[in-house]
């Protein structure tokens, strides 16, 4: 039995590999169809945008680059998908500019989806530097921070911008963030400042880090990584990227889990042995 | 019925997509030729769009264009040249490069780090520290219909039980870092306390990390399924063809150079 446990502990790590490989391949060519359960922190972000009355400005920032797309990516068509169908008034912009093109992509394939028509019903500001800096002066004059969009339309005079003057005038945000320059700075220097109801979509990775601000109601609501976005999905009816995707997560998890609990079993069992960790 | 034909430009980038991620996995095997190329076509391709996507945004948007129009519509007015002062402190950070005159960009980072400082502060502190400590001293008693109650659900946040859990997370694992007292007797089980608060948040933190990690393996997967149809011209199962046959040829071709051993 040391034997097999010694053997599998030095097993070559493309061994795993593979195994993740099938994990996740497997149940993405023929789905089991696992529940999702929707969590009362991504529940709170669909509540919030299913009680603004039409016409009501969100503003959606992707504050990602294409190194994090598959987990935001879905966050941001789910939430386009429910904005746009609520008939609110969407404003996009960015604080990465490696993530601009994939931003712009996403609201005009969703908008194209939805019928909705560019500069009437949603802009697209593009990026802009400042990080924080650039918060404060939207806070200010939002047509000082972008005097033109993406496409480069000025964006004084745009009807889906009547009445905004700055962040004030917001109703409603939404952060999708891979990292620093995203949730944390959009409360630091904008709704601790100008006062918006605010919530985060954001990677695993970084999610943890983001329930302190959620316990203590500095953000409202918080989609994280894959698992939130499916559960978006199951929130608007309307299953997408992330939900095809969580039998192939749960397959893999399980894999890991395994891997974890047998490592465990033998590194226990050659405990002692010469050379072997005590 | 046969598919709709794509766009050669969607087709072309299939190709390149998949073949890439390809590429970057074939470095699961081992280092190889095909990951290097990858590895540094990631590099060049990311700085080449940055570049061009500040030039044209920072340069012509937020100045060449505005200072362009100002000047044009009042020559004379001084206001019209307002953007010209960022425009020279941009400029002095370049003087970095210039030995002689890189002292000049010392005037530009004092600029930023006032600035930084002056906005962030305030902010941070507000923020991170204020807002923080307010709703970790929550009241553990709350007045209800029948008078005073305290509540035990682990599920609500602001429960009189979540906000014990809470308190002793915090003091202990600030005790944990506090080196002033030695960690004997009482000081001990307060430090072993932050330390299992400590182990748990590392755990969270980790699962977290794992699930991202396999989300973005599943997005790429996703991708490469896409591009393995027969509208993207079977990209996918081409290229892993040409990458599994590259793979051979190079171990073949290294091992006969190194007389029979492995290139790792």
């Amino acid at each position: 039995m040391k034997d097999f446990a010694r053997r599998m502990v030095g097993i070559d790590r493309r061994i795993i590999f593979l195994l993740i490989t099938a994990a996740i391949l497997l149940p993405m060519l023929k789905p089991f169809g696992l529940p999702i359960k929707v969590s009362p922190e991504v529940k709170a972000v669909y509540d919030y945008i299913e009680a603004m009355p039409e016409r009501s400005v969100f503003l959606l920032s992707f504050d990602f680059d294409p190194s994090s797309k598959p987990e935001l990516e879905p966050q941001a068509v789910a939430l386009l998908r429910h904005a746009f169908r609520k008939n609110l008034r969407v404003i996009g912009m960015t604080h990465w500019l490696t993530g601009t093109g994939l931003a712009d992509g996403v609201f005009s394939a969703v908008a194209a989806e939805t019928g909705k028509e560019r500069g009437k019903d949603y802009a697209f500001l593009g990026w802009s530097p400042g990080g924080g800096a650039l918060i404060i002066s939207m806070g200010q004059d939002l047509y000082k921070a972008f005097p033109s969009d993406y496409s480069k339309t000025p964006t004084q005079g745009m009807p889906v911008l009547e009445g905004v003057r700055n962040l004030r005038d917001v109703n409603y945000m939404v952060s999708l963030a891979a990292g620093g320059s995203g949730i944390e700075m959009w409360y630091v220097f904008g709704k601790d400042k100008y006062r918006f109801e605010m919530a985060g979509g954001s990677t695993g990775v970084i999610a943890p880090g983001l329930y302190p601000f959620l316990r203590s109601g500095q953000i409202n609501g918080l989609i994280g990584g894959l698992q939130g976005a499916a559960e978006y999905e199951t929130l608007i009816g309307q299953k997408g990227m992330a939900t095809a995707g969580m039998d192939a997560q749960s397959a893999a998890h399980f894999v890991i889990i395994a891997l974890v609990l047998l490592c465990n079993v033998f590194y226990f069992m050659l405990r002692g042995e010469q050379g072997r960790p005590r | 019925m046969p598919e709709a034909m794509l766009p050669t430009e969607v087709v072309l980038g299939a190709w390149v997509a998949a073949g890439l991620t390809l590429f970057i996995y074939s470095f699961l095997y081992k280092d190889n030729p095909l990951f290097k190329l990858g590895e540094h076509l990631y590099v060049g391709i990311s700085v080449g769009y940055s570049v061009v996507l500040a030039w044209h945004t920072v340069f012509l948007r937020l100045l060449w264009e505005p200072l362009q129009k100002a000047v044009g519509e009042a020559p004379a007015s001084p206001d019209s040249y307002v953007l010209l002062i960022p425009a020279t402190l941009g400029v002095f950070m370049l003087t970095r490069f210039i030995p002689q005159i890189s002292w000049l960009s010392r005037i530009a980072f004092a600029f930023v780090v006032g600035f930084g400082s002056g906005v962030a502060i305030p902010r941070t502190i507000s923020s991170y520290i204020l807002k923080q400590i307010e709703d970790t001293v929550n009241p553990l008693l709350t007045m209800g219909a029948g008078g005073l109650t305290m509540g035990f659900d682990l599920a609500a946040p602001q429960s009189g039980v979540n906000t014990i859990i809470l308190l002793v997370g915090v003091v202990s694992v600030l005790f944990y870092f506090f080196f002033s007292v030695e960690h004997t007797g009482a000081g001990m089980v307060t430090a072993r306390t932050g330390i299992y608060f400590l182990m748990i948040a590392f755990g969270a933190a980790f699962g977290y990390t794992v699930m991202s990690r396999m989300s973005l393996l599943i997005g790429r997967f996703r991708d490469l399924i896409t591009f393995a149809g027969a509208a993207y011209g079977y990209a996918t199962l081409v290229l892993l063809a040409v990458t599994v046959l590259s793979l051979v040829g190079w171990e073949l071709a290294t091992r006969r150079k190194t007389g029979g051993a492995s290139p790792e």
